[in-house]
């Protein structure tokens, strides 16, 4: 039979995005079900399949009786324009149906470019963008991942947020919107007002805010009973029980992350000052190895993956390695399945580890010193030296690596030109490790890449109230750096720094800037995070169109009393420990990690993980 | 090592599957199910198998034919139940045969009966190319696109329905290493020698692959 659905796909680059039916996808009767959950994932499906959360609360979801999860994506443009062409809405992947009436759809808010997916995926869903147009037939949009804890630019779409982990949080809002669906779906506010008192739940429409005349943040005030002064994110306190999926979905397409993930511990103690995702995931808590091996080998019978990663912020940290690697290498060497350890830290790197994952393979591995001198390392609390990199990359070329990435950022506070050469001079004196080396101990050939990314400040850092690098300085970094990198065995990589621009405009941004979001979208901006999709100029000309100067967000230096957008938001670090860090960071003072000492950045409040070891 | 020769089919839910994640996706099957297979040598471990004539994406079969290596014996029926279990919905094993040496050689298969649906405008009356001598059309090769005669190489031809604009037809055409014709050129030669005929969307369905006219199982 010939039917609509076949010619779209026959016209599409990798239909399978879009047909579902994969291995453990989960298929329910949706008129058995109370609530008909979307969950959104803003980008492809190969980005959206390899996202850990998304793995998490698809089974979380479905495993109620009184529900039918379903996974939404944003379809490529080529998608876009047949779904057009064919009035064919956006749709879900297990049932195909239209998500424009489910009842509820849950956007991971994963990075700010993003953000532009977001409204696109409204708009061809047919749901109205905003959530003041949005009556009760419509469903309710609500958000959650890291970039919800300052989703203010999107504020204005979303009927509300989750802040911090999701296991329970979601469940609890499902079930009071079943109550609410079974009352008769009277008023949404109704809904809003029951679940603003779940811990963790932001309904950003209870909230006004108030700018001065510089457009600074002058309030941010409750405006509904039901909302609390400050929203406090939610965890897992006892993550080692905490809800675990035993089964994944299997993609027919080759993923991103295509391969079993194993997340080991949610948090992270380093205290690095630029990363979001050290602070946001605070506490680290661990899981015991026991638990993880017996989740290991039922995802791996249940999808015939061969290969395993463990997941977490870092994984050498994690305490149960040794037990852990031991007893996954039972498993994966008979059955010739491939264990992958990323984020390994340099300075307890361990070779006698790497050899024991990667006995076939010795390709390429990542380190990332992110700054390129010591005062500059100090600054950002990456306690690294330039020993521990020496030693670890000469232990790597005599045990037969022969490519190395190391990965920095440039743009970093108060970073000069002396800084940058230092990137140069470190990829040089790894350079020389090799050289170093007796030939007949070395392997042939050697290949040093060095990466930058711009350094974008964020929200709940250290770094929230920094200037961030102009595109023309960071240009002028970058050239500066390519001049100074003399050998031919050393490649440089760069980042695009108008994504970084833009990335820094949302990351601080507050409610004034989701209009500009909307009309971006309407001026034909979509997958920002894709280069060849990338039109910077129209970003541009849209804030222009809208009297609004992104500099504003990106290009001064905020003073510690300046509200900032954030303020309500409570990730349980306190203010006044941030603006401790950033005060050591100008003097280039670093603070030991948590299991040496504890630096009473306020998480211990939530009573579990490293704070209480 | 045992060898066994396994008949399958594809329908609808995954015939947008390449070729290539239809490989991988039978390695997972096979380590999902339990069974001892034959590892290849090489950095990436995996079963060892051979398709026969990989199918085109979008294309649905009750007819495809590969070889996999066990290590142990298995019964046939094991080895259909088993598979079957581990598939993902839309592929389904049909028949197994342990087979020894090259008794029966997959490699050798040289014709495949097709199921053509298609919209056009027009006439569509397929058996009339059955009365040219030759059909020279435009056919993809592995030195780029050329013309090639195809007439040799379609067998049989017939319209079997043909109601508001949408006709299904059923051919039989050469497949395999020696010659290997698609559809789509039977469609495209319909365009270039009969009167009056534009083919549009078109679906396609393999019934049958054989070595001469023999099944293999």
């Amino acid at each position: 039979m010939i039917t609509t659905r076949d010619k779209i796909l026959s016209a599409v680059e990798k239909p399978t995005r879009y047909t579902g039916g994969e291995l453990n996808a989960v298929m329910k009767n949706p008129a058995e079900v109370d609530v008909r959950f979307g969950f959104c994932f803003a980008d492809t499906y190969e980005i959206a399949m390899s996202h850990l959360g998304l793995k998490i609360l698809y089974h979380d979801l479905n495993d109620r009786s009184d529900t039918y999860c379903e996974r939404v994506f944003a379809p490529w443009t080529d998608m876009e324009a047949e779904m057009k062409k064919h009035g064919m809405r956006l749709f879900a992947l297990e049932t195909g149906d239209e998500v424009t009436h489910f009842d509820m759809l849950g956007f991971t808010l994963q990075y700010e470019l993003s953000y532009s997916n977001i409204v696109n995926m409204l708009n061809l869903a047919e749901i109205p963008v905003r959530a003041r147009e949005r009556d009760e037939s419509y469903p309710i949009v609500c958000g959650g991942g890291p970039c919800a804890y300052n989703a203010e630019p999107v504020a204005d779409i979303f009927d509300f947020l989750m802040l911090g982990e999701g296991e329970d949080m979601i469940n609890e809002v499902v079930d009071e919107y079943v109550k609410w669906k079974k009352s008769g779906k009277q008023s949404k506010r109704d809904y809003l007002e029951a679940i603003a008192k779940i811990e963790g739940v932001y309904v950003p429409s209870f909230y006004d805010v108030e700018y001065n005349e510089d457009n600074t943040v002058k309030s941010i005030t409750p405006n509904n009973p039901n909302a609390k002064p400050r929203i406090r994110k939610r965890i897992m306190t006892d993550f080692n029980t905490a809800y675990t999926p035993e089964t994944i979905v299997v993609p027919f397409g080759e993923v991103v992350h295509d391969r079993v993930m194993l997340e080991v511990m949610r948090g992270c103690l380093r205290g690095c000052r630029f990363c979001q995702a050290g602070y946001i995931y605070r506490p680290l808590r661990e899981r015991k190895p026991e638990r993880l091996l017996s989740t290991a080998e039922k995802l791996l019978s249940c999808s015939g993956y061969d290969e395993i990663s463990l997941s977490s912020l870092s994984t050498s940290d994690f305490s149960g390695l040794r037990e852990l690697t031991d007893g996954l290498l039972g498993i994966t060497e008979e059955k010739k399945i491939g264990l992958s350890l990323p984020s390994l830290r340099i300075d307890n790197f361990s070779l006698e580890l790497m050899e024991k994952v990667q006995k076939v393979r010795k390709t390429g591995i990542t380190f990332a010193p992110e700054a390129g001198t010591q005062r500059l390392r100090d600054v950002i609390n990456k306690n690294i030296s330039e020993e521990d990199i020496v030693k670890s990359t000469a232990l790597l070329f005599r045990g037969g690596w022969t490519n190395v990435k190391l990965y920095f950022m440039i743009g970093l506070p108060t970073e000069t030109m002396e800084d940058v050469h230092g990137i140069a001079d470190l990829a040089q004196k790894v350079l020389d490790v090799y050289f170093d080396i007796p030939k007949e101990e070395r392997a042939k050939q050697i290949n040093i890449t060095v990466s930058t990314s711009s350094f974008v400040p964020k929200p709940f850092t250290a770094f929230q109230w920094a200037e961030q690098d102009t595109r023309e300085m960071l240009i002028a970094k970058q050239n500066e750096l390519k001049g100074a990198i003399k050998s031919k065995r050393i490649r440089y990589n760069w980042h695009d720094n108008k994504t970084s621009y833009l990335e820094g405009v949302f990351a601080r941004g507050d409610r004034r800037l989701c209009e500009v979001i909307i009309k971006a979208v309407e001026n034909g901006c979509k997958f920002d995070g894709w280069g060849e999709n990338f039109d910077f100029d129209t970003w541009m000309k849209t804030f222009d169109e809208l009297g609004i100067d992104p500099d504003f967000y990106t290009a001064r230096e905020r003073s510690y009393d300046e509200v900032l957008p954030w303020e309500h938001i409570d990730i349980g670090v306190t203010k006044e420990f941030l603006m401790r860090e950033n005060e050591k960071a100008k003097q280039a003072v670093t603070t030991p990690n948590c299991r040496q000492q504890c630096a009473g950045c306020g998480i211990r409040s939530f009573g579990t993980g490293v704070c209480y070891e | 090592m045992s060898n066994y020769v396994l008949k399958y089919s594809r329908d609808d839910r995954v015939k947008y599957i390449s070729h290539l994640d239809f490989v991988r996706l039978f390695h997972r099957t096979i380590r999902r199910s339990g069974m001892n297979f034959v590892f290849s040598q090489g950095f990436n471990p995996h079963p060892i198998m051979t398709v026969a004539q990989p199918l085109s994406v979008g294309v649905t079969s009750d007819c495809e034919y590969m070889k996999v290596g066990f290590d142990g014996e298995y019964s046939e029926q094991e080895i259909i139940e088993t598979i079957n279990n581990a598939f993902p919905p839309g592929y389904k094993i049909l028949a197994a045969k342990h087979v020894e040496g090259k008794e029966i050689d997959i490699t050798r298969i040289d014709r495949a009966v097709y199921t053509a649906e298609f919209e056009y405008e027009g006439n569509a009356e397929p058996e009339k190319l059955l009365l040219y001598d030759e059909l020279k059309v435009m056919k993809k090769s592995k030195s780029g696109l050329k013309e090639s005669d195809i007439r040799p190489y379609i067998y049989s031809i017939e319209k079997t329905a043909d109601e508001n604009g949408i006709a299904v037809i059923r051919m039989c055409i050469a497949i395999g290493s020696v010659y290997n014709l698609k559809p789509q050129s039977v469609i495209d030669a319909m365009e270039k020698y009969l009167d009056n005929f534009k083919a549009g969307f078109m679906t396609v369905h393999r019934n049958l692959m054989t070595i001469g006219d023999k099944e293999l199982l």
